[in-house]
């Protein structure tokens, strides 16, 4: 398709824009910045000026387009009921489709495409890391040793470890149930962040699972779901990676898929309609999209929450923007909490805006995603709690680093990890004998 | 374009971070909430009261167009910059700058959002009546300069009821300070109107004083449900004429209902013909019985049903559907004129019949709500501008609204502002007489005419 052809399709969504400014009081972009070229309806209103010839697809149009963080609050907020996120991928991908990517992301979703090298590459630089990374003494995390222009690094930002031993690498394919009788056959969706970042958080989610009595398969041929490359515009990649997945996950038989990524989970249940429309994959895919669960939500329908022990801690929630409105998952994760005996659960302010990270945004904006990241945390302190409990792996890494530049006393942990804590001390509590 | 030495000076008066150029911001100034556009030539955001002047100082001198702007909810064309040049955003001037809880004043700065003065003053037991649908959005600037109403208007006025004094900018870079603080100052004429819905065309304000009221006590909310929505508008007309005040009296029509009802699936009756939405609000035991005879009124002018919320979060279920009228356009059409047609009160009843009538004749739909209570209805006409025949039909329902209103001795304008959008039928509002003066007194404030041009007694289209 052109790029004309692109913006087109996206009239339908334009026309529909009363430009009312509601979007004003919910983006988190622009509450930061305070100018009215970061709102939603100002992208709109550009995308109607070039459809109408008074203005060109400038480099500039494209990085107004690219400074959102896709968090979708104004999608829900619109009044006018405007797709503003098919809005701000389809202007990505026509821009894209103009002027190019950015070197650094064009090199990164290639690589993204090949599985294999992909994962050397990750380990690779999980030995190489120590040059130019060095570590906390507490094992938060690392931090960069030198200025890295271009690659979203800083000085202050805090990055979390890569893990030398990936999660996929130190889990069979198949993980049988624990108990006697099995209740089924669970397909495990890891994702990037998962596998090789935080697989502690991978690893307490097939305990949860095998725990409840379902088998886990964890598909060696699925990679990358696509996010990161067709919410910057590369369709191309993200339909690439999105067939691969279903190819993928639909070899094995399966009576559920369950992410424990927000991203991942959006991406498998809904995202990838907007990139299979000419995929010949695409009722496969519907059919696969019925099945996936996110982990908070597998837990409520199909685990024994009665089995969940004494967890003395206190907790907090933030709702990752892919799971609550990407998902609907907002409820779940909260039951689950109130459910542990023992723990202490407080509601913090607006827990569901967006803590800034927005994959890619944080890397490219890394100051204004800070900002947008501080109230978050501040709203979190509030609450006077020990934890923060979320379910993605992106917010996580966002909001450790930046409770590590405030040395805050506050802790990150997955959903999947608190469950799973809460699964073991039931155990000592002898609630499995 | 503006000069280089212009743009020069402006980046010298504010920084240039805040001086915008680039194409694209040009398109993104160069509209409100309105479907008009003209891009301005520059958008410069000053931070405080100086930079303000420093900017009109240079827009002066080189007699450069001046249209100020807020977060740009406007929805009769105010803040788009008719004859480009600068574009004032005020949104830095966003400090409350003192909030008086004994004298029961706040002073805020234009770029403050509404709502954050209303939530700051209830903090301290007060309250900030006017609450048009887009406070979380605009500013009190913008709600100064358009006169911004709100379902609270039936009880307790529109913004011009609250605006105790103004500090203000004047076309030359000169500072006025018009009123006080003081409720009751009557020192002369009462400058402080003049400022007061003058929609940016004679100064730019940049402090205002707000006078704030006691919270009530309790509040109650009430719906009646009525087959036919004539019988609806007839008992805003005998609820106000029975003594009681209530805070609000909101009409939706079939229209309305049944696309909320669509939207947010909350059991509205979509079959009725109409409904209002009243809040009766002060000390607990005139609450509860002024609810009861409202109630009885809403009975006897033939409502079928009447629910008073029990809860404050039935309450909130019912304001819910109120506030989501506006989403719930989009489902009929993409574009709208939304007018803001005011008539005496006694007279809703023949706009809604009048409304309903060339809704028929033009053959489009037309959603009939508002505040019936104060007589300012939001007749909301629908259309496809994509669809040039259904769009000419649009345009003149909206000439016919307009012309409907004024013969029953109606106002253009309960909240929207005149701006552009419904300047061509200013003249037939005042009279020729008053047309005049008001471009009098516009030129002896603004010789050069560099604020806001184009706009309410300089609009340069035809009149009606």
């Amino acid at each position: 398709m052109s790029m004309q052809e692109m913006l087109k399709e996206l009239e339908q969504e334009v026309v529909k824009c009363s430009r009312c400014g509601n979007c004003r009081s919910i983006c988190p972009v622009f509450l930061a910045e305070n100018n009215e070229n970061t709102t939603p309806r100002s992208k709109a209103r550009m995308i109607e000026a070039v459809l109408e010839g008074d203005l060109e697809v400038t480099p500039g149009v494209q990085e107004r387009f690219d400074k959102c963080l896709l968090c979708k609050a104004c999608l829900t907020h619109c009044g006018s009921g405007v797709k503003t996120d098919k809005l701000i991928m389809g202007a990505r991908a026509a821009t894209a489709e103009r002027n190019g990517l950015p070197a650094i992301k064009r090199l990164a979703f290639t690589g993204l495409r090949y599985r294999k090298l992909f994962d050397m590459f990750l380990k690779t630089g999980a030995v190489f890391q120590g040059i130019i990374f060095k570590k906390l003494p507490d094992g938060r995390g690392r931090i960069a040793r030198i200025p890295l222009p271009g690659s979203g690094l800083n000085l202050r930002r805090m990055v979390p470890e890569l893990t030398s031993n990936p999660l996929r690498s130190r889990l069979p394919k198949v993980v049988k149930a624990e108990t006697s009788s099995v209740k089924g056959r669970v397909v495990f969706f890891t994702g990037c962040t998962l596998n090789y970042i935080y697989p502690q958080a991978g690893e307490a989610v097939v305990r949860i699972l095998t725990r409840n009595g379902w088998e886990v398969i964890i598909p060696e041929e699925q990679c990358c779901c696509g996010t990161p490359a067709f919410t910057s515009g590369d369709i191309e990649t993200g339909r690439t990676l999105a067939e691969q997945n279903i190819k993928a996950l639909n070899i094995e038989k399966y009576d559920h898929i369950v992410t424990a990524c927000a991203s991942c989970g959006a991406a498998l249940k809904n995202e990838y309609e907007h990139i299979l429309q000419e995929s010949p994959l695409a009722p496969k895919w519907r059919e696969l999209a019925s099945k996936v669960l996110d982990i908070s939500q597998f837990v409520i329908q199909h685990c024994d929450m009665s089995k969940l022990g004494q967890l003395p801690l206190k907790v907090t929630y933030h709702d990752p923007c892919h799971l609550v409105r990407g998902m609907n998952v907002a409820a779940e994760p909260r039951q689950i909490l109130n459910s542990i005996p023992g723990l202490e659960y407080v509601e913090m302010k607006d827990a569901n805006r967006c803590c800034g990270a927005g994959g890619t945004f944080s890397a490219v904006y890394y100051d204004l995603s800070r900002r947008i990241n501080d109230k978050k945390l501040d709203n979190a302190e509030a609450t006077e709690m020990d934890y923060l409990v979320t379910g993605c792996s992106s917010c996580r890494m966002h909001i450790t680093d930046g409770l590590n530049q405030r040395n805050s006393t506050m802790s990150v942990l997955h959903t999947a990890e608190i469950i799973d804590m809460a699964y073991e001390a039931g155990r000592k509590e002898g609630k499995y004998a | 374009m503006l000069k280089a030495d212009v743009l020069k000076e402006l980046t010298f008066a504010v920084g240039e971070d805040h001086v915008l150029k680039d194409s694209e911001d040009m398109i993104i100034y160069s509209n409100d909430a309105t479907m008009f556009n003209h891009s301005p030539d520059v958008v410069v955001q000053p931070g405080n009261r100086d930079e303000v002047v420093q900017v009109v100082k240079i827009a002066a001198r080189h007699k450069i167009p001046l249209t100020c702007r807020g977060s740009a909810t406007c929805l009769s064309g105010g803040t788009i910059p008719l004859k480009g040049g600068i574009v004032l955003e005020l949104t830095r001037l966003n400090h409350i700058i003192k909030l008086d809880a004994v004298n029961k004043v706040v002073v805020v700065e234009p770029g403050v959002i509404t709502f954050e003065i209303i939530t700051q003053a209830a903090k301290v037991g007060l309250l900030y009546p006017p609450d048009p649908s887009s406070m979380k959005e605009s500013t009190i600037g913008g709600n100064v300069a358009e006169c911004a109403g709100g379902p609270k208007g039936v009880k307790y006025g529109i913004t011009r009821n609250f605006v105790l004094g103004l500090e203000a900018v004047l076309p030359d870079g000169t500072v006025v300070e018009v009123g006080n603080e003081v409720d009751g100052d009557m020192c002369g004429p009462d400058w402080t109107m003049l400022f007061t819905g003058s929609e940016g065309t004679m100064a730019i304000i940049t402090s205002i004083s707000l006078r704030l009221v006691q919270v009530p006590q309790t509040k109650k909310t009430l719906m009646a449900i009525y087959e036919r929505l004539e019988d609806a508008a007839e008992t805003v007309s005998v609820t106000m004429s029975s003594g009681i005040i209530p805070t609000t009296l909101e009409l939706m029509d079939n229209l309305s209902i049944v696309s909320v009802e669509n939207y947010l699936k909350i059991g509205l009756p979509i079959k009725a013909g109409g409904l209002l939405l009243i809040e009766v609000d002060g000390v607990a035991s005139t609450v509860d019985e002024n609810a009861e005879r409202v109630s009885q009124i809403c009975k006897r002018c033939g409502a079928t049903e009447v629910k008073i919320a029990q809860t404050p979060a039935e309450a909130e279920e019912l304001w819910r559907a109120r506030r989501s009228i506006n989403p719930a356009f989009g489902q009929v059409a993409p574009c709208k004129f939304a007018e803001d047609a005011t008539v005496p009160r006694t007279l809703v009843p023949v706009l809604v019949e009048k409304v309903l009538e060339i809704q028929k004749k033009y053959d489009v739909p037309i959603f009939i709500c508002g505040h019936a209570g104060d007589g300012n209805m939001h007749p909301t006409i629908m259309f496809d501008k994509r669809d040039k025949n259904q769009m000419e039909r649009a345009e003149k329902a909206l000439d016919e609204v307009h012309v409907v209103t004024l013969e029953l001795g109606g106002t253009l304008s309960g909240e929207h502002g005149i701006g552009f959008a419904k300047a061509p039928y200013l003249r037939a509002e005042t009279g020729a007489i008053g047309y005049k003066l008001g471009q009098d007194i516009k030129t002896v404030i603004d010789p050069l005419g560099i604020m806001n041009p184009g706009k309410m007694f300089f609009y340069e289209g035809k009149l009606i």
